[in-house]
């Protein structure tokens, strides 16, 4: 389902004339498989969030090949990938990335609309996929008015509507209290087996790391050896 | 993204900071109502100007006054065979040809008299081009005369004349005028000519079968009386000069010169079949060294001007609305910079840069065409009242009473619609910077905040 094959990145710093080039992922490779949930641990700046920001496609690999669902991602344009992530891929962040002049259904309806969805359809969609995260009757709740657990789940509900086969999510709990993150991870497990999603996860967690099926440990942006499991 | 969701999306946006949009729509608004009624001024000059014209004229007409000659470069006048090669072009509906009695022809019909201008017309052609007749019917042998609908206007008893005979307009009032019926009636012409310094008068007997049409124009007026080709053969006989010229001498006037003005219209007009077909026959006319003047050729001039004029005053109204875009400019750079974060979360979920664009434009162009819109019912408005207050500005700083035909600012469709694609363009222009930085927003910088 995701394929990386010998991905490297550095990361270039300074002006002009007088750039220092640090490198951040060095020679990159593992698979992920269809149904399958990989978490990839390491320290802060192993390197494991510029991994997901390049399978995502926010950044572009200095070296190397991404393949996502039989498409080589790594080098397509800016506007091909845009219409490839939104058919392909979900996203869970951090910080929840809602947009907060949107109401809760406004936000999870957004992908839909990006996609040309008729309204009377979204509107069914979007009612049936807050329901499915419990928060039908917080439809009209701006997310300032949510709590951090709600928000997270409006953000999944945004990265679900459009039913993708992969789920790139980056520290889904960082943002949680530990009884929320409990509920969240559960839910995760659902949509793995329930859907078939595939999910890569990026934590530090523990607990997060323990729900995935593989985990891979980063270290000084290399995949430290043994831990492929 | 369907079209109706990116108007929704910049409705949305719109209202997120009404004040700042509210002004720039002001600015633009009144960049608009600038440039259209600054060019309708223009519009509204040259309106006045062409009806002036057109007013005046038969679009249709070509009056042709000679043909240059080779000799001297003066002109002859023109006779029956230009009259026959004028009738054989094509578009040519009519030609019509007048001899002008050369004398002050003097009528009376009782004791009512008056002065007026006597001529020799080729009814038939005079028909094709239109002339009519309100009553009777045309002169049908040399005792027998139309005269013009306005004939009878100064036809007055002979005596002193007072200014309480006139009207404001100087024309004779009803009671003292001829009031009898024409039809039937035989009038006098006293033509006269001069024999060694002593004046001799001969009168000759008509009656009036006719009466031409009202002339359409409000203006016009027909005193004219139409005599036969017969009649005017008379008179020369009696003056023994062509068209009854009155000779003080003999030795004034060359025999040549005479000789030259037989069998010569004094005035001659040709009339096309339409309005388009007026430039054609000039053309031609002047390849054959004719004289001419025409109401189009006249307007074609004027419209030139003007045109020249309203491109002008058009361009500086666009500076109006350049500046209103800087407005647009600015408004669009500080949406895109507010709204980074959701630029960048829309682009990590997939939006394409070609929609985060076209919402941006759609942005500006909205702006700009509701500016547009506002400016042009406001410009219609003071157009409106620059007609109204100026002539009264007018009259009572300067005393003067404008025509009330002339118009100040004239707004006609093409204007606002010409505003409108200048404004759209302008608001494009400047709306497409901006909306190219929101496609180059960094999604992780944008998502952390940064930008």
């Amino acid at each position: 389902m995701i394929t990386i094959n010998h991905l490297s990145h550095e990361f270039v710093v300074g002006k002009k004339g007088k750039q220092t080039f640090i490198p951040i992922l060095k020679d990159i490779s593992f698979e992920v498989e269809k149904g399958e949930i990989v978490t990839i641990v390491g320290r802060s700046g192993s390197g494991k969030s510029t991994l997901l920001n390049l399978v995502s496609g926010f950044i572009r690999p200095k070296e190397g090949e991404i393949w996502i669902n039989g498409e080589k991602v790594s080098q397509m344009n800016e506007s091909k990938f845009a219409d490839f992530r939104i058919k392909n891929l979900g996203f869970i962040f951090q910080s929840f990335q809602l947009i907060p002049s949107m109401t809760a259904f406004q936000n999870v309806e957004l992908p839909l609309i990006l996609k040309g969805i008729s309204e009377a359809a979204r509107k069914k969609q979007t009612e049936e996929m807050l329901a499915k995260v419990g928060l039908l009757d917080y439809q009209d709740h701006y997310p300032g008015e949510l709590s951090g657990g709600q928000q997270q789940r409006v953000s999944i509900a945004r990265a679900l509507i459009v039913n993708p086969p992969i789920i790139l999510a980056d520290e889904p709990t960082g943002s949680l209290d530990s009884e929320t993150e409990e509920d969240l991870l559960k839910f995760i497990k659902e949509l793995n087996t329930d859907l078939g999603i595939t999910f890569l996860i990026i934590t530090h967690d523990e607990k997060v790391a323990a729900i995935g099926h593989r985990t891979i440990e980063l270290k000084d942006g290399r995949i430290k050896e043994g831990v492929l499991i | 993204m369907k079209l109706k969701d990116q108007f929704r999306f910049v409705r949305q946006n719109m209202k997120k900071n009404r004040t700042r949009v509210y002004m720039t729509i002001l600015a633009t608004a009144m960049g608009c109502a600038f440039l259209i009624v600054l060019a309708s001024v223009g519009f509204g000059l040259q309106k006045s100007v062409v009806k002036e014209i057109t007013e005046r004229r038969i679009m249709t007409q070509i009056d042709v006054y000679g043909q240059e000659t080779s000799e001297n470069g003066g002109y002859r006048q023109l006779d029956g065979k230009d009259v026959q090669i004028f009738e054989e072009m094509s578009d040519v509906k009519a030609v019509t040809r007048r001899i002008m009695l050369q004398q002050e022809g003097k009528y009376s019909i009782g004791d009512y008299h008056q002065s007026a201008q006597t001529v020799v017309a080729n009814f038939p052609s005079e028909i094709s081009a239109g002339f009519e007749l309100s009553e009777g019917s045309l002169a049908k042998d040399k005792t027998e005369v139309v005269v013009g609908y306005n004939f009878p206007l100064n036809l007055a008893v002979q005596g002193e004349q007072t200014e309480e005979m006139f009207d404001d307009k100087g024309q004779l009032k009803e009671e003292f005028r001829y009031n009898g019926k024409l039809i039937g009636e035989t009038i006098h012409l006293t033509v006269r000519k001069l024999e060694e310094g002593k004046q001799i008068e001969k009168v000759f007997e008509v009656k009036v079968a006719g009466i031409s049409k009202k002339p359409t124009k409000e203006w016009a007026e027909d005193r004219s009386v139409y005599i036969s080709e017969e009649l005017l053969k008379d008179i020369e006989e009696f003056t023994g000069t062509p068209k009854g010229i009155v000779l003080d001498s003999a030795e004034q006037v060359k025999p040549a010169d005479l000789e030259a003005s037989k069998n010569t219209f004094d005035d001659v007009k040709i009339y096309a079949e339409n309005m388009e077909a007026v430039q054609g026959i000039v053309d031609s006319l002047k390849e054959k060294d004719y004289a001419t003047y025409s109401v189009v050729n006249e307007l074609k001039e004027v419209n030139l001007m003007f045109a020249i004029a309203k491109a002008g005053l058009i361009f500086i109204g666009t500076i109006a609305i350049l500046i209103a875009s800087i407005g647009i400019y600015n408004t669009m750079t500080m949406a895109v910079t507010e709204r980074a974060p959701d630029i960048g979360i829309m682009k990590a979920i997939g939006a394409n840069p070609r929609i985060i664009k076209k919402i941006f434009l759609l942005e500006s162009s909205y702006i700009g065409l509701i500016g547009a819109l506002i400016g042009t019912i406001v410009s219609y408005g003071i157009s409106y009242a620059v007609n109204i207050v100026i002539p009264l500005i007018i009259k009572q700083a300067f005393g003067e009473e404008t025509p009330p035909e002339l118009i100040f600012s004239d707004i006609p469709l093409s204007l606002p619609i010409i505003c409108i694609v200048i404004c759209y363009g302008v608001t494009i222009l400047s709306g497409l910077r901006p909306a190219q930085r929101a496609t180059k927003v960094d999604v992780l910088r944008a998502m952390r905040r940064e930008v």
